[in-house]
């Protein structure tokens, strides 16, 4: 699909944006395009330029080459209504932190205007901080911040909606109304750019992914093409015999098992490869303990796009890139 | 986090006119910095510090006759708030424009905003101006608290009377009045063009502790050119001459061409320091770059360099133009306004002085060290002062000032208690009141 052309529905049209700094280019040709109602996630390890690509996007950093297109007007920072109808924050929302937080968004709402003063009450009732509302930022919590960051997004009622990381630092009841509130929003026509370096946080919110890597847009498309794509899940399991059940995987050719980092085995296998295993280490008198998805099969493709590798602890480190077929516009 | 729906039909901010952003820009960063300790601890001082300077002064005997009015500050209180506008001029408006303004731009760099109001229905130009106006109001509601502050601790403590003028008259307590306000008023465009000098170092450096600093340093070498070279031209273009102005205002007769030229200069500083300031802001890519590669300390320490080669360059100049301290110009003042303070001693004395009368007096004044002008601290002036007596020879008797002028025509001259009497002068009825000759102030037009 291309970007080139905005559709009546499209909310944000990126085309070809281009950014250096200090001569190394942070983001390099991307187009992006999110319509009115869908939540698109923004992925890609730390640095691959999801952050820089935003603040493109919110007019903070001029583009070196490429056009964005907000609601089909061409986005020109110097007109005040160039952000009419987009919100969101990059990276961890910041405030004035002598203030409070009601102070805060009276401050953004003389700023917005258009009635922003009359929401922040529900704006602040909605992400749960009414009862410290009066309570200095300074002290607030990560947590607390992102989601005075929220309702400072919701206070310009925005049809298009770009968060970065904005499940960083919640606690997961936090997160979960986030989505909700996301899915919310979605309902109501508006669009959702979602940033994130993690696919699993998002991807149950996401209708449609744009991957980048160093710079690049090494994937675009919806989640069921992600998944069409994706190489095979990894499985954690933990049998009464690993050494066996090593040795049966052997046996298997489409079942690729190793030991894993905290005990047990890693198996990488398609779910139709998979059964046949699980039957044969039973057959063989090898007792099945556990067995349970370590790297989905949209994260095992994040990680072949992204060139990352899973951890253990769920971080990602640098990894070679798959093969290069995986790598393309799935568009 | 509660979920419920969201705000219903979300739509298109409206659109407002560009003063109408400008103002509410406005409103947002006059709140901050009202709302901020620092601004109002410095309110509070601008209040209260005068008063607490009055009474000090009140208590003491001695004055601060090394400032223009000092020797004055316990015979009228109009003396006060000159006094406090002299030093506020050199060190005190800098100051109050750094800490407003200073911190204006790079305050939303320290606590990472500019993405936060960047982000929101209006403009940098909006936001540029809505700052620059705030910092200038607060500024300027500050002097004027200081003003205030100072007439009203002047006239409280001290007194409604009449002040002397540097040409050794009394000025009457209304009109005195009327010059110390318009006096101060004068000084608010000197401050505001620090306020823009300030809004620059913040745009330029994004480091609060030189935008704050910085008025101060710039200050600070103004009043070393100040004290050095004896052309016109620079010495003219500086702000601490600027805020000079106002002693034409006390001259008599006065003149006002200092005061065309500090608005003048004002100006300009003003529009530079903005175009300057705004340039910077204008063209900068709200990046987030991480602090290890942020330009702020790198771009300062550029910035002292080049303002240490403009400093020497600028030491050059301040002998460019026409010689600002000569000594026929400070004759031409000083001979009358000695007359003058002399009638006014003798009156004070209670002796009978004819309207109109006059000294019989020859002056000449010149540097000691040789040199043909200049501002310096070795200037000498003697009165040859002819007394009548019975006989055809007048009795002839001279008094010499040590005189101390600065570049921008004002002077201070003391003399040796042996030939004009001590400091304090005893008066029947009275007591003790200030020897009017003993330190003379001065100021004559170098333009």
């Amino acid at each position: 699909m291309s970007a080139h052309s905005s559709r009546p529905k499209d909310a944000l049209v990126a085309t070809g944006l281009v950014k250096q700094f200090d001569g190394k280019r942070a983001v390099d040709g991307v187009d992006l395009r999110v319509a009115a109602g869908e939540v698109h996630g923004l992925l890609g390890p730390n640095g691959a330029g999801k952050t820089t690509l935003l603040r493109m996007l919110f007019g903070l950093v001029a583009p070196d080459a490429g056009e964005i297109e907000l609601f089909g007007r061409r986005l020109q920072p110097d007109q005040p209504t160039a952000l009419d109808g987009t919100a969101g924050f990059v990276e961890s929302p910041a405030f004035y932190p002598y203030l409070s937080a009601r102070a805060n968004l009276e401050l953004l709402a003389e700023l917005d205007g258009a009635g922003a003063g009359a929401r922040i009450a529900g704006t602040l009732h909605q992400v749960g901080l009414s009862d410290r509302a009066q309570d200095r930022v300074s002290g607030y919590s990560t947590g607390m911040r992102q989601r005075l960051g929220i309702a400072a997004s919701l206070l310009r009622a925005p049809r298009l909606l770009l968060l970065d990381e904005p499940s960083s630092g919640l606690d997961p009841a936090g997160v979960r109304d986030v989505w909700a509130l996301v899915r919310q929003l979605t309902r109501d026509g508006a669009a959702v750019l979602l940033s994130s370096h993690q696919i699993v946080e998002v991807q149950g919110v996401c209708d449609s992914f744009t991957v980048l890597r160093r710079g690049r847009a090494v994937w675009s498309g919806t989640a069921s093409e992600l998944r069409e794509h994706a190489p095979a899940v990894e499985y954690r399991l933990v049998t009464s015999d690993d050494m066996a059940a090593l040795a049966i995987a052997r046996e298997h050719d489409c079942v690729r098992a190793t030991p894993g980092p905290e005990g047990g085995l890693r198996v990488q296998a398609h779910p139709e490869h998979l059964d046949p295993y699980v039957v044969a280490l039973g057959a063989r008198g090898v007792a099945i303990r556990g067995l349970d998805v370590a790297v989905g099969p949209l994260e095992a493709m994040f990680f072949a796009l992204t060139g990352e590798r899973p951890q253990p602890s769920g971080e990602t480190a640098p990894a070679e890139p798959l093969a290069g077929g995986l790598i393309g516009d799935g568009r | 986090m509660a979920v419920s729906a969201p705000t219903a039909a979300p739509a298109l901010a409206a659109s407002s006119s560009s003063s109408a952003r400008v103002r509410s820009a406005f409103r947002v960063e006059w709140r901050k910095l009202t709302s901020q300790l620092v601004t109002r601890v410095l309110l509070l001082l601008c209040a209260l510090g005068p008063f607490a300077f009055a009474a000090v002064l009140k208590l003491q005997s001695s004055t601060p006759s090394d400032t223009l009015f000092g020797v004055w500050v316990h015979s009228s209180g109009f003396a006060l708030p000159l006094v406090i506008l002299s030093f506020a001029g050199q060190w005190g408006f800098p100051a109050i424009a750094g800490i407003v303004a200073g911190d204006i731009l790079s305050s939303e760099d320290r606590y990472g905003t500019w993405k936060t109001v960047l982000t929101r229905s209006r403009t940098r130009a909006d936001l540029f101006a809505g700052k620059l106006l705030a910092a200038s109001a607060v500024a300027v509601a500050v002097v004027a608290v200081t003003a205030v502050a100072s007439i009203v601790a002047g006239l409280v403590v001290i007194g409604d009377q009449s002040l002397v003028g540097f040409g050794g008259k009394l000025i009457p307590p209304g009109r005195s009045l009327f010059l110390v306000a318009v006096s101060w008023s004068i000084s608010l465009l000197p401050l505001l063009a620090f306020v823009a000098l300030a809004v620059l170092f913040s745009a330029v450096t994004r480091n609060g502790i030189l935008g704050v600093l910085g008025p101060l340093l710039v200050a600070l070498a103004m009043q070393l050119l100040a004290l050095i070279g004896n052309g016109t031209w620079l010495h003219t273009l500086l702000l601490a001459s600027a805020f000079g102005a106002w002693h034409g205002l006390f001259a008599q007769p006065a003149f006002a061409a200092g005061l065309i030229a500090g608005c003048l200069v004002s100006v300009a500083w003003v529009l530079a320091c903005l175009a300057g300031g705004w340039a910077a802001f204008a063209r900068r890519d709200f990046a987030g770059v991480p602090a290890a590669r942020r330009a702020g300390w790198r771009t300062s320490a550029r910035v002292a360099l080049g303002a240490l080669a403009v400093l020497a360059v600028l030491t050059v100049a301040t002998n460019w133009g026409a010689a600002a301290v000569t000594p026929q110009r400070l004759r031409d003042s000083f001979a009358p306004t000695f007359n003058h303070l002399t009638l006014l001693q003798q009156r004070l004395l209670g002796r009978r002085v004819a309207s109109g009368a006059r000294l019989n007096q020859l002056t000449a004044c010149a540097r000691r060290g040789g040199a043909s002008g200049g501002p310096g601290d070795d200037w000498v002036c003697n009165v040859d002062v002819l007394i009548a007596q019975s006989g055809p020879t007048p009795l002839e008797q001279t008094v010499s000032y040590d005189v101390s002028v600065q570049s921008n025509g004002c002077y201070k001259a003391d003399s040796p208690p042996s030939f004009v009497g001590s400091q304090l002068m005893r008066v029947p009825g009275e007591g003790s009141v200030v020897n009017p000759l003993f330190t003379i102030y001065g100021c004559f037009n170098t333009l």
